[in-house]
């Protein structure tokens, strides 16, 4: 791909930089920050999750009267396919260590898709469900809000990791200095959990 | 020089180039001392706005029959002066204000840790005020500060406007708490351990993870009331299987950590003032720093003592009473601890030192009325009634906000390089302190009798000291005027201060005033703690800052 062999050579030319003391404390600074930043994401799931157990057991049993059916077997092949796609983060960040571009590209594209997949399976289980979110009571109230606000995560990861594709595509990170494709796979990770917990709760329990 | 190189080409020296122009110098600024101004001023704005909606209020309650506006007028007028203090007055003032303003160069940085975060977190504020503000044109808000369902959900169009408006403002400080978590644990100067930090910074360290951590909770909050009023999702409709209940749990969850966001920082300015004036080392450092810590800790704990009388489980009252009044212990440290400090000092009684021992008096006031309401049976006495409203204006008006002018009176000579005017500033003292306990003092015997909170008419047996307390109300206000037009005269014809006119021993009086760009020529080490005043000063460093030797030159990049 004439892209990526252009920027193949661009990121050979500054191959032998090696990082500085101000890029090492920026990268401490940012990492904190963002996972800081993680922190108060997890706050606001904690507060809707909290909310969500807070309605399941004030007395009227569970699921309410009237509520769709889940249906389990898509939501876990739909996990599957998140999990599948921690793991290919995980490798594309790996290869991009091990100073290899393209792998690291292909790991990132899969990554991308399988972020698609999920989206695509969860607005699946959304038509099955049939209902409104104002509509559904506090079904809705529990399900609709915490698994779209995950859904509105995952949306946004795919156009960060897209973004991120491109910029490593330009040349923007080295070998040596990737800070944003850290805080990237962070944060899809942390999707990740978000969404264990979510299956747990609405699927398990 | 060793300590130089310890840093050097580390983010400690990075500089931003001296911005030009005045978008970039004064509106659009990346420079932490010039956005905590801005928060000061923006805040200074919405301040003027609260007071003359509490001006309103007492001019209402004048009359037992009524005054000027209908009921449903005064629910608003009270909803927006409490939201406006607590979110867009008090809590911007000692976060965003001073602890922009103070806290980076007490712990020798050149700025915060993301800039550009600041400047974004900033303007996010104003904006959200007038989002606030508009919500007048629409029906404004009317339900009190708390928006309790089902009266939240009843109200007008505004309400949904308020909701929008304070979860953004609440964007603003969580990312405010971010940034400023970061900058304590990272960018300290050379030797700056967490037992050699000053004071006022122990405040906003221990202040930042409430603002990150309790504000979300809020905007979660937040957005389950305006999803619910727009699109009917039913999080608080007891009728489809909601609980009002649900909101006050998640809006106390919040709103008591807010509680000591607003007072901590006020803690932590007192700790400054008291041995600057007294010339005498803070008694109980380490106690004062971690009892603090406890505060916040256990300030996530007891949120449900706000919640006595709504219905929620009674085996939960016990445990929330017992760790509500658990928080006295840690408070009752650092108020014995002050009156240590100032114990057998030479006292100077400036403005500032004067708003510190009111503010140490009036505190000590509305902490003690705070034991009261945390025990269950007092409370389901007192629940609803003036006497809530005295207890939290005497913690707010009379810790938070006279500590924010206590800190106001000792750092404006740093701002700008010129004092404020002394005698007006005493003046404005005894005003506001005369003021403000006769407005809010017979609160506390006519909520006993029984007088509830927001209401427009009342029993006429309340009239004669309703009466007073809107007098007193009136010097109170002129007392804050008084600061108002002190500021902005001496702004401009204030004596020239010098660099440090208290005498004082933190960093941001050992460079000229206001601060330059760069904060340092050359980034300190520090030895010790500030407060031994009988030693030298424990930094190194320093020896430049006041000379004519050029600035230090911004990074490349």
């Amino acid at each position: 791909m004439a892209v990526a062999s252009v920027t193949q050579a661009g990121i050979v030319g500054r191959h032998h930089e090696e990082p500085d003391q101000l890029y090492v404390e920026t990268r401490e600074l940012r990492v904190q920050g963002f996972l800081l930043f993680m922190v108060s994401d997890l706050v606001l799931f904690s507060s809707f999750i909290f909310a969500y157990l807070y309605l399941r057991n004030t007395g009227q049993g569970w699921p309410p009267p009237g509520a769709p059916k889940l249906d389990l077997a898509l939501a876990a092949i739909n996990s599957v396919i998140l999990f599948g796609s921690g793991a290919t983060m995980h490798f594309a960040l790996e290869n991009w260590k091990h100073e290899k571009f393209m792998k690291f590209a292909g790991w990132m594209v899969s990554t991308i898709v399988l972020g698609a997949m999920f989206l695509s399976g969860q607005i699946v289980e959304y038509g099955k469900l049939a209902v409104g979110w104002g509509s559904s009571g506090i079904f809705g109230a529990g399900f609709f809000t915490l698994t779209g606000m995950h859904g509105f995560h995952v949306f946004c990861g795919i156009i960060y990791l897209t973004i991120l594709l491109l910029q490593a595509a330009q040349g923007k990170y080295t070998f040596q200095k990737y800070t944003g494709l850290t805080l990237g796979t962070l944060y899809w990770h942390f999707v990740d959990v978000i969404w264990v917990v979510l299956f747990s709760i609405f699927y398990l329990i | 020089m060793a300590v130089a190189a310890v840093h050097s080409g580390g983010i400690a020296d990075h500089i931003h180039p001296e911005p030009q122009g005045f978008i970039r110098k004064y509106v659009f600024s990346i420079d932490h001392k010039i956005i905590g101004i801005q928060y000061m001023i923006t805040a200074g704005i919405f301040m003027l706005l609260a007071g003359a909606l509490a001006e309103m209020i007492r001019a209402q309650l004048m009359r037992a029959n009524g005054g000027f506006m209908t009921p449903d007028t005064f629910n608003t007028v009270f909803t927006m002066h409490g939201s406006t203090m607590v979110w867009l007055v008090i809590i911007p003032l000692l976060t965003g204000g001073f602890g922009n303003l103070v806290m980076p160069v007490q712990i020798g940085a050149r700025d915060v840790a993301f800039p550009w975060l600041n400047m974004i977190a900033f303007w996010i504020f104003p904006v959200s005020g007038l989002m606030l503000y508009s919500s007048f044109l629409m029906g404004a808000p009317a339900a009190g500060w708390t928006e309790y369902p089902p009266m939240s959900l009843q109200g007008a169009p505004g309400t949904s406007m308020w909701c929008a408006a304070i979860f953004l403002v609440g964007v603003g400080s969580t990312m405010t708490g971010m940034n400023f978590l970061v900058t304590i644990l990272k960018m300290r100067a050379p030797g700056m351990t967490f037992t050699r930090m000053p004071l006022f910074v122990w405040g906003q360290f221990v202040t930042a993870p409430l603002l990150m951590i309790a504000t979300t909770a809020l905007g979660a909050a937040l957005a389950a009331l305006f999803v619910q009023r727009e699109f009917g999702v039913p999080f608080f409709d007891p009728t489809k299987g909601g609980s009002p209940l649900l909101w006050q749990h998640m809006f106390w969850f919040y709103s008591h950590p807010a509680v000591y966001i607003m007072i901590l920082p006020a803690f932590g300015m007192i700790s400054e003032i008291f041995p600057t004036f007294g010339r005498k080392p803070i008694f109980g450092y380490k106690m004062i720093a971690f009892s603090s810590c406890a505060i916040a800790i256990l300030g996530f704990m007891v949120w449900a003592h706000h919640m006595f009388t709504s219905g929620m489980a009674p085996q939960l009252q016990l445990p929330f009473m017992v760790l509500t009044m658990l928080i006295a212990i840690p408070t009752g440290v650092k108020i014995f601890s002050w009156m240590a400090t100032l114990w057998g000092g030479v006292l100077t009684f400036s403005t500032a030192m004067l708003y510190s021992v009111g503010f140490l008096a009036l505190f000590t006031l509305g902490g003690i009325t705070g034991v009261f309401l945390a025990a269950v049976p007092f409370d389901l006495h007192a629940h609803g009634t003036y006497f809530i409203v005295a207890h939290f204006h005497y913690v707010i008006a009379g810790g938070s906000l006279m500590g924010a002018l206590a800190g106001l009176y000792f750092w404006f000579p740093k701002m700008t390089g010129r004092m404020l005017n002394e005698t007006w500033g005493k003046w404005s003292f005894w005003l506001y302190f005369i003021g403000m306990n006769g407005t809010f003092l017979p609160m506390h015997w006519l909520g006993l009798w029984g007088m509830p909170r927001r209401i427009a008419v009342y029993d006429p047996q309340f009239q004669t000291w309703n009466q007073i307390e809107s007098v007193f109300s009136l010097v109170m206000t002129a007392g804050i005027i008084l600061t108002f037009v002190n500021v902005l005269v001496s702004m401009k014809r204030g004596k020239k201060s010098g660099h440090n006119p208290w005498d004082a021993r933190t960093l941001e009086w050992q460079i000229p005033s206001p601060m330059p760009y760069y904060n340092f020529k050359h980034i300190p080490s520090v030895f010790a703690t500030p407060y031994d005043f009988a030693e030298p000063l424990p930094y190194r460093g320093l020896e430049e800052e006041l000379t004519d030797s050029p600035p230090p030159v911004p990074a490349a990049h």
